[in-house]
């Protein structure tokens, strides 16, 4: 079957590619480009494992076909921080010990980034909400919201510095 | 889960969408967000050749107002309607149906148009194709018979928009695009009552607009769901009031809503509206909760909805 060509940029970076129509985004951030953050799990849209931030828009990656994000700017967790760098997010998820089995936290950090980025000060029912969109086996939603709400007063604190 | 071999194109507008419909003899299927659809592909429901993504078309994704009507364009998303200000001041049974639907990350995804024309579901029906295959075809895959109602000669799958039945209670009507050209119709007219195709529209017909008359209303949605978050409802109530008459409509049993007209309310008046429809629907055992419990709480959810309605802004 013909491939198509697409354009965007992952993590600011420019990335041209070669896709199958019938591929998913997520396949293609971890197959092609190794992006193994993005993580695969009902594959149904259902959990928000593989949640990826397209636009500034949350979404679930196992739902899209790569040639719908044509020209979108995109940002898996591979993208938010660095090694001593990191975003609060990172850094509140690891204080607060908001990671249990690790599956989720890729997906719940970005979708709590989205939140961030358009709420500055997201109240706690505000935080519940948004991350009832991810599903986290291990159940450990309560540090998953301290942490949430930490790092939310902490990226307070820096952009006001 | 792996999609199957299919063709991609993106739409630049409406004519251009209809035309290549008919250009493959319709073997293809109209995407908007793919909340819904792209599960139906991956699990082999729907097989495609081809998918025509309807996202690029500017006119679908307009919000306006015109004589006497709002009109929504069928590919705004969820989100973006439940904090639309007049959703919010005229239409609070919307927004509430809106706010409960699903969970934020997929209203961010979902349009208000593919809300509305997902497929019905059952779990009987929502399966692998190994699962389906094993078990035996039912009815709505083109099956003998019904895997959950024994002899049973119509599929009983459950339509689980939260949206549409708050829009069939504020009068909604819809305007259809198609091959045959244009049409515009009340909403619960598109609904044919079987399961196995739920929808009356015509094939290459693409929902356009989402027409509600541009009327302050009261207005509740009252949702059963397990979790609170994701998911269907295994029950779903919308009740909209101006002045003393009203509609209420009930979903999520069955492959289409039922729909009451209040008129004169008063305490009488809206429990036998309770009564009439917990003696209409008909749950059977294709969801998470008993069909008992799902038939009792049908009348108290038509109770609370429009008790609720009522009860806005006092």
């Amino acid at each position: 079957m013909k491939t198509t060509k697409v354009t965007f940029h992952v993590n600011d970076e420019k990335v041209t590619l070669k896709v199958k129509p019938y591929e998913t985004l997520l396949e293609t951030l971890r197959e092609r480009l190794d992006l193994t953050g993005v993580k695969e799990a009902c594959s149904m849209g259902a959990c928000g494992a593989c949640t990826v931030i397209v636009n500034g828009i949350p979404l679930r990656s196992c739902l899209v076909l790569t040639p719908e994000v044509d020209g979108t700017s995109i940002n898996t967790i591979e993208g938010i921080g660095k090694e001593g760098n990191l975003h609060p997010l990172q850094e509140a998820f690891m204080e607060k010990g908001a990671v249990q089995c690790g599956f989720c936290t890729s997906g719940m950090i970005l979708t709590a980034k989205a939140l961030l980025d358009r709420n500055k000060k997201p109240t706690k029912k505000e935080i519940v909400k948004t991350i009832s969109s991810n599903i986290c086996r291990c159940t450990g939603y309560k540090k998953i919201v301290e942490a949430v709400e930490a790092a939310g007063k902490k990226k307070a604190v820096k952009s006001n510095a | 889960m792996i999609l199957p071999k299919l063709e991609y194109k993106k739409a630049q507008n409406i004519s251009d969408a209809i035309a290549f419909y008919e250009s493959t003899n319709g073997q293809v299927r109209y995407l908007a967000g793919g909340t819904d659809l792209i599960p139906l592909v991956k699990l082999r429901l729907s097989t495609p050749k081809a998918i025509i993504d309807l996202k690029g078309i500017e006119e679908l994704k307009a919000i306006s107002r015109r004589r006497g009507w709002l009109a929504i364009g069928a590919n705004v998303t969820l989100f973006e309607l439940k904090n639309n200000l007049m959703v919010r001041e005229y239409f609070p049974a919307l927004y509430k149906s809106l706010d409960v639907t699903s969970c934020e990350t997929l209203q961010m995804r979902g349009t208000i148009g593919g809300n509305i024309l997902q497929d019905t579901r059952c779990l009987f029906y929502n399966k692998s194709l190994e699962w389906r295959t094993a078990r035996g075809l039912c009815l709505k895959m083109g099956g003998e018979k019904c895997n959950v109602v024994p002899n049973a000669k119509t599929c009983f799958s459950n339509y689980c928009s939260d949206n549409a039945l708050s829009l069939v209670a504020l009068s909604a009507s819809v305007r259809l695009v198609g091959p045959q050209g244009e049409r515009k119709i009340k909403l619960e007219k598109i609904f044919s009552g079987d399961g196995r195709y739920p929808f009356t529209l015509a094939p290459g017909e693409i929902l356009a607009e989402i027409l509600i008359p541009a009327q302050r209303s009261k207005g509740a949605y009252e949702k059963l769901r397990v979790r609170d978050s994701i998911d269907y409802p295994l029950l779903g109530v919308a009740a909209s009031i101006k002045e003393n008459n009203g509609k209420v409509s009930v979903g999520g049993i069955g492959s289409a809503p039922l729909v009451y007209n209040l008129k004169n309310l008063n305490d009488r008046t809206f429990k036998e509206v309770a009564e009439k429809a917990s003696a209409h629907a008909k749950p059977v055992s294709n969801t998470t909760l008993s069909p008992a419990y799902r038939k009792k709480m049908v009348g108290v959810l038509v109770q609370r909805a429009i008790k609720k309605a009522l009860m806005e802004g006092k």
